[in-house]
């Protein structure tokens, strides 16, 4: 049997140790189908996340970035995903000046709870990134 | 205004229990300055004000020991407010010597008008909207808007708005956004691909002297990411990749500090136009957050402060 290779999506996608990441459990434990495509880092709260960490992927040859944490006022240490909130604004506009989309880095908030939502957020996440298509910014070429 | 400033700074040094004094003394160069850091009296004495004191001397701030005395134009006092909100900087243990800045004088672009070296002029004199240089006696005038820096046609408050002794009359800025922001404009009319070539060339010419980051009165982390080495973030040989990381990521980490002081810039020797980014950044967080680098000692920075609701369209 012949199998065609088509270009797959790579993403990173750091998830919040108490909200996304159980989220992503209880989604295989659920056994919710979705997209194999985003390597999942787990982080102690999505505050933790530094643009650095989000050029980084990018710079290793990620298609895109998701960084997924706990609802506004659920974050385990109170204000982790608020400020997360701001770096992550201010970092996909002044990206997108430098001339990397924005569509590339996605954020979402997921609880324990939320496995069903993950599994959307995921699938969600490989369409759009599928769309902007592959990373070739940081290439010699840009081949 | 220098001889005032001479005396209220010999006056803290004598009276006023302040260890040190920060300022600008004529430099080695004509027309130029070079920061003074000095707890001599006698020393005060060559404090100087002028159109070329170009520095931003809040970055001392950081280092220094004990009481200082610092002279401020508009963008140093905002500066010096921004390292309060962060902590770096204890406001009673600095006297700020408020300076109204008339707008610094970029020697490169008068010599570029004139078509002669800075050792040929006489005199350089700033008179509102024309510059007077005297060549060999001659007296020719320039428009002020082609000889100041960029960031000084931006700048909205060049009166600091902080400060214990302000020395002078409040002055309005020679402000022209417009001219200040040409670059940017330029570069938000191209397509995102044309932006990253954009990039991609200017910052293959960076040598990672690190001096934008060195100059900075924003970057105060006493270890930076580029040094680190477990993981090592980024290259620390200079290849366009990583040059170009190293910006994005010292930008980001300076949003809401930066006063756009324009000293990065000016800093650069390879004359990469990073003003272009920092600028940009800090037009972005005013859109986004509504806040300004170094207006209010007493608000929470930038990157500590919530609101329950905000920045929604950013979440799936």
């Amino acid at each position: 049997m012949e199998r065609k290779v088509e270009w797959e999506p790579r993403i990173v996608g750091f998830l919040c140790k108490w909200c996304s990441y159980a989220g992503a459990d209880l989604a295989g434990t659920g056994r919710k189908k979705y997209p194999a495509n985003v390597r999942i880092l787990k982080v102690p709260c999505s505050g933790r996340v530094d643009p650095l960490l989000i050029l980084k992927g990018l710079r290793l040859g990620f298609d895109g970035v998701m960084v997924s944490g706990c609802h506004p006022g659920d974050c385990h240490y109170q204000t982790g995903n608020y400020r997360v909130r701001r770096r992550l604004a201010l970092t996909k506009k002044f990206l997108e000046y430098i001339g990397i989309p924005e569509e590339r880095i996605k954020a979402s908030w997921v609880s324990a709870s939320e496995g069903a939502k993950f599994a959307q957020v995921v699938a969600a996440v490989v369409k759009d990134i599928e769309e902007v298509g592959p990373n070739k910014l940081f290439t010699e070429d840009g081949q | 205004m220098e001889q005032e400033l001479r005396k209220e700074a010999r006056k803290l040094l004598e009276e006023v229990n302040v260890d040190y004094i920060v300022g600008f003394a004529r430099g080695s160069l004509k027309f130029s300055t070079t920061p003074l850091i000095t707890k001599d009296k006698e020393e005060v004495a060559s404090l100087v004000i002028s159109p070329f004191m170009v520095n931003n001397l809040a970055r001392f701030l950081i280092e220094m020991p004990g009481r200082v005395g610092i002279v401020a134009k508009g963008c140093d006092s905002r500066s010096v407010v921004s390292l309060i909100q962060d902590n770096q900087v204890i406001r009673d243990k600095v006297v700020i010597i408020g300076v109204p800045c008339s707008g610094l004088i970029d020697i490169a672009k008068v010599e570029k008008l004139a078509n002669k070296d800075r050792d040929e002029f006489d005199d350089i004199t700033l008179q509102g909207e024309e510059t007077v240089v005297i060549i060999g006696g001659q007296k020719t005038k320039f428009p002020t808007k082609d000889v100041l820096f960029a960031h000084c046609l931006g700048c909205e408050s060049p009166t600091p708005k902080e400060y214990d002794i302000l020395l002078g009359k409040p002055r309005d800025a020679i402000g022209d956004e417009a001219l200040s922001r040409r670059e940017i404009k330029q570069l938000e009319d191209m397509v995102p691909e044309q932006r990253w070539g954009f990039w991609k060339e200017q910052l293959s010419h960076c040598i990672r002297c690190y001096a934008c980051r060195q100059i900075c009165p924003a970057c105060f982390c006493e270890r930076c990411f580029v040094e680190e080495s477990q993981p090592r973030w980024i290259s620390s040989v200079s290849q366009w990749q990583d040059n170009l990381m190293f910006q994005v990521i010292r930008n980001i980490h300076v949003a809401g500090r930066c006063t756009d002081c324009g000293e990065c810039e000016r800093a650069c020797p390879m004359n990469i136009p990073l003003r272009s980014l920092s600028k940009k950044m800090s037009e972005l967080v005013d859109e986004t957050f509504r806040y300004t680098a170094g207006i209010d000692k007493n608000e929470p920075a930038l990157m500590t402060a919530y609101e329950h609701v905000e920045a929604e369209d950013l979440i799936m």
